[in-house]
């Protein structure tokens, strides 16, 4: 059945379906201890469901049947026939991540025999959940006499809402609001929000009763302990408000079913064209025909979503098209330039001016599409904090510790790919702060602190960056312990480390090989240290910064670029070759003249606003020519906490700029993270600042 | 004929950098033996010539014949590796195959097209790790081999393993090209 | 001859785009789709359709109620509908049947049953 693109597209939307589900099931963990709210209920079921249907049709059988079993429970607790434990809330969390971790597998991950054990273990605790509770006896709905012709259009979820309703003595409502057809979604919605407070809605019931062509009647079934006239009131004009079930019992017609008597399914009547032996009351078709109807308007409307999904490879395409814009710009602007000036005769000149206006509005509109498709790419960073707030709730409750995890800023949004990428680090992080910076209730209470520990997970937005904070009030870190531990592992020299002071002496921890405790608790994961946090986010070109206080707490900043896709270069000439340096991690330019160069152990230094950095000759590192200079122009490179000046020979500008990675077997070349196209088609290649500095720190802060 | 002093500039004007293969396989015809008996269906193969020898490569293995675009050097890479070039938005390595298979003694540097005599073009190669050019001093065109009658490589040292072997056509010696150790 | 036009409801966009593509191959036909029950209440008096092919399980109004104004609706009344769900329940099913669905499919199902019963109820 499936054509070619069936598995991508499985997976794209049933990775969509089961964000939504995390989402959901989050909220709904957070909520624990209290009465599920019914809506929460039945999306997170619906979303169950939906995966279930939808990996059942693509023949991913794992998956649904997981699915399948998680929906019988969440059908169960939805129904109300089972309660929210915690036991059933925490196979819930624990199915959401299998299902996940299957997900990953049917798109081409290695399958894992943990995933199939966890899976079998699910697949018996949900069955033995779902079949906690029995059947109510006596049906409610029996009783306050429910017209059959409205009940037999209820799903078995509708009716168990109405039973919840007159079980706890709500009277049952029917609002009839008639709408134009063109716009009666939003109107619904209007009225919806308006009914919401006053009660539930259980079901929505398209009419046709008012059977002219361009409006459409609904009832709404509308549980509500407020008095009519409140209701009406609250809905004023919109509709009209009728009691459900004060009505009289209308006697059934012949043709409509006992709604509990059971039932044989009608024959297949092919072709069903001309009669509906279902319906007594049955219209002659000449004067229904609608031959004549609907011919006029035909919009198109093979499909209304509002929405399209977007493999992020035709994104990077579209920005590699504007790149390409980007360079035709600057050539532009390079020939009005050149015209302008060569203006001896008036005729060029007043064309480079022409051309310089236009050239300006090429820009505008330039920078307008740049912006457009950047935006698309944007995806808030609450994708993953929803993920990092369940895996982050059930490791507190395994770790034992008291602790209030709080995240703020969900919905600043980040390039996508940034924000996928995001996911590892920040979970080592936390997971930091569980395992050391918060202490047990005990030694907090002896320490005059609150027995709940706080760790927040914050974003924000400072104009073109993104500032993660986490943090956590606990220990915080022992620069004695750390120094003494740099040095066992031989990380730095004694003699070092006293020079050091505080901040660096901190960001030894990002070191490689380099752990504060022996053992490695379960909850940090084996092998992995703060120093491929600091990689990953490198890679990312992101700074990570410390602020630690001895017995207050530790909080890491993380301070992101918004997108990786275009970034502003800036252009730099090292003997006869051109270099761009991305400007996200430069932090400022000076110049200093030769003398002012001083040596440290043999190392040349720079003083920059008091602070010294090591200094170092891109044309030295790369084997190019030395010129002699007058001056030498330093870019001053932040990244991490690492800073370095950067001596090159001159500054040619500034450009946007979207690096392509060098071809197959050039790949690795160490301080090059690929090339860009300027204005003359040259190849310019781009300084990998992560790698560079990197690389250079390396045999100062390693023992000989 | 042009003044040679512009004949730089005239060949960067038409810079076209995707003269393709098929212009190449028209001429295939004139090169190839005449009068062959041809029992098997002969291999096509790209010839070109590095300093005084003649190369051959699979046609197969050939994407695109560019005259030679701008060539950015590398830092820290081997010597037989002139630098990147930009194929229309690709950045491709282009190798000094001469200076790889120890033709010459000493690197040469080149930047671009103005480096360079005119005949002087890009071969780019397929390869599965990363498609690659070739700088070769001129491209004579196809000419067609029976597989049959190709020799193995001579021993001729480590410097030659490059050399997949040799074959024979019209009087002339094709040196052919193994092209994933050419690269390596 | 004029293709008969079909209209899909199914809020999930793959699973639409299978049951599209099955009966795409029935032939003969031009395929609808809407996205949830409100879209089509939207595009049902627009078109003149010769088979109507829903979900039960829908964000805004549910399967059943679908299947119940359509049958309710002098206009549409003679319209054949499907049900295609993943919801095995026998109470929906029933409904959907009593309610006048002429075929109730529970996924997951071959794709060439659903083809086939395209051919049969528009006489291919």
């Amino acid at each position: 059945m499936a054509p070619p693109r069936a598995l991508s597209e499985f997976v794209a939307e049933a990775n969509e379906v089961l964000e939504t589900l995390a989402h959901d099931v989050a909220v709904l963990d957070a909520q624990r201890g209290r009465e599920p709210e019914p809506d929460l209920l039945n999306a997170i079921f619906r979303a169950a469901h939906s995966l279930k249907g939808l990996s059942g049709m693509f023949g991913q059988e794992r998956i649904s049947t997981l699915a399948h079993h998680l929906e019988d429970v969440l059908d169960a607790l939805r129904l109300g026939k089972v309660l929210a434990s915690d036991a059933l809330l925490d196979a819930i969390l624990d199915g959401v991540d299998v299902l996940t971790l299957m997900l990953r597998e049917a798109s081409g991950e290695a399958p894992s025999d943990e995933t199939a054990r966890r899976a079998t273990a699910l697949t018996e605790t949900f069955v033995r959940l779902a079949s906690g509770g029995q059947q109510t006896a006596v049906d409610v709905l029996d009783e306050v006499g429910l017209d059959p012709a409205i009940r037999s259009v209820f799903t078995e979820y509708e009716e168990h809402r109405l039973r919840e309703n007159v079980k706890k003595g709500i009277a049952l409502w029917k609002v009839r609001a008639v709408f134009s057809l063109d716009d009666f979604d939003q109107r619904l919605a209007g009225l919806n929000a308006t009914l919401k407070p006053l009660g539930e809605v259980i079901s929505t019931l398209p009419s046709s009763q008012p059977g002219d062509e361009t409006s459409i009647a609904f009832d709404l079934i509308f549980g509500s302990p407020r008095p009519q006239h409140e209701i009406e009131t609250a809905v004023q004009t919109m509709a009209s408000v009728q009691p459900l079930t004060n009505k009289p019992v209308r006697p059934r017609l012949v043709s409509e079913p006992e709604p509990d008597a059971p039932r044989t399914r009608p024959a297949p009547r092919p072709p069903v064209f001309a009669s509906d032996v279902s319906s007594p009351e049955l219209t002659p078709l000449s004067s229904s025909s609608p031959s004549g109807v609907m011919q006029g308007a035909e919009p198109s409307l093979r499909s209304l979503a509002q929405t399209v999904r977007v493999d992020i490879a035709r994104l990077d395409g579209l920005m590699n098209v504007i790149g390409e814009l980007l360079t035709v710009r600057a050539n532009i602007h390079r020939l009005a330039d050149v015209a302008r000036q060569a203006g001896a005769t008036p005729l060029p000149k007043l064309w480079g001016q022409e051309l310089q206006k236009e050239a300006r509005a090429l820009e505008r509109k330039l920078d307008e599409l740049q912006a457009g498709v950047l935006d698309v790419r944007m995806v808030p960073l609450g994708q993953v904090f929803d993920k990092l707030a369940r895996l982050m709730r059930r490791l507190v409750r395994q770790s034992g510790k008291d602790v209030h995890f709080e995240v703020s800023g969900g919905d600043v949004e980040l390039d996508k790919l940034i924000v996928e990428e995001l996911s590892d680090p920040l979970m080592h992080l936390l997971r930091n702060a569980l395992d050391h910076g918060v202490e047990t209730p005990d030694r907090r209470i002896a320490q005059g602190k609150d027995a709940r520990g706080l760790i927040r997970l914050k974003a924000q937005q400072l104009g073109n960056q993104v500032q993660i904070e986490v943090g956590d009030d606990g220990a915080g870190m022992d620069e004695g312990r750390i120094k003494q531990v740099a040095i066992e592992r031989g990380l730095v020299t004694r003699e070092l480390t006293d020079e050091l002071e505080r901040r660096d002496l901190l960001n030894l921890v990002f070191l490689p090989g380099f752990s504060t405790r022996k053992d490695v608790s379960e909850l940090s994961g084996r092998g992995v240290g703060l120093d491929v946090v600091k990689t990953n986010l490198a890679r990312l070109s992101g700074l990570i910064d410390i602020d630690s206080r001895r017995g207050e707490g530790t909080t890491f900043v993380l301070t992101l670029p918004l997108t990786l896709a275009i970034i502003r270069a800036l252009i730099v000439g090292v003997a006869d070759r051109t270099f761009a340096v991305p400007l996200n991690s430069v932090t400022e330019i000076v110049a200093v003249k030769p003398a002012e160069l001083r040596t440290i152990e043999r190392r040349e230094v720079l003083e920059v606003r008091g602070q010294t950095l090591p200094f170092v000759r891109l044309s030295r590192i790369f084997g190019l020519q030395e010129l002699p200079v007058e001056r030498h122009f330093v870019v001053v490179i932040g990244l991490a906490q690492e800073r370095l000046g950067l001596a090159v020979d001159a500054l040619l500008g500034q450009e946007d700029i979207v690096t392509k990675p060098l071809g197959g077997r050039l790949k690795g070349v160490p301080g090059i993270a690929g090339a860009t196209e300027l204005g003359d088609r040259r190849a310019v290649l781009v300084l990998d600042v992560a790698a560079l500095v990197e690389e250079l720190k390396r045999p100062q802060a390693a023992v000989g | 004929m042009a003044n040679p002093r512009f004949e730089a500039q005239l060949a960067r004007f038409f810079y076209r950098p995707d003269e393709d293969v098929g212009a190449w396989l028209e001429l295939a015809p004139e090169i190839a033996e005449a009068g062959e008996v041809a029992e098997e269906l002969p291999e096509e193969f790209l010839a070109f010539e590095l300093g005084a020898e003649v190369y051959a490569v699979p046609i197969g293995a050939v994407r695109e014949i560019l005259k030679v675009p701008a060539i950015t050097g590398v830092p820290r890479v081997a010597e037989h590796v002139l630098g990147v070039m930009n194929v229309r938005g690709e950045m491709l390595p282009v190798y000094d195959l001469k200076q790889r298979l120890r033709l010459v003694d000493a690197p040469q540097r080149v930047t671009g097209p103005t480096d360079l005599p005119r005949e002087s073009r890009v071969v780019l190669l397929k390869d599965p790790e990363g498609d690659a050019g070739i700088l070769v001093d001129r491209v004579q065109g196809v000419v067609r081999l029976p597989l049959s009658k190709l020799e193995p490589a001579p021993n001729l040292g480590a410097d030659r393993r490059a050399v997949a072997g040799l074959g024979r056509a019209g009087g002339n010696l094709y040196i052919l090209l193994d092209v994933e150790a050419a690269l390596a | 001859m004029e293709p008969f036009k079909v209209l899909i409801v199914e809020d999930s966009r793959a699973t639409r785009e299978m049951l599209a593509a099955a009966v795409d191959l029935a032939g003969g036909v031009e395929v609808y789709t809407a996205v949830s029950g409100f879209e089509a209440l939207k595009v049902l008096p627009r078109h003149r359709f010769a088979l109507i092919i829903t979900d039960i399980n829908m964000p805004d109004i549910n399967g059943l109620e679908l299947i119940n104004f359509v049958k309710k609706n002098p206009n549409y009344r003679h319209v054949p509908l499907f049900v295609v769900t993943t919801e095995g329940r026998s109470q929906d099913r029933e409904r959907g049947l009593q309610l006048g669905a002429s075929e109730y499919l529970v996924k997951p199902f071959e794709s060439e049953t659903l083809t086939a019963l395209v051919q049969r109820y528009l006489k291919r």
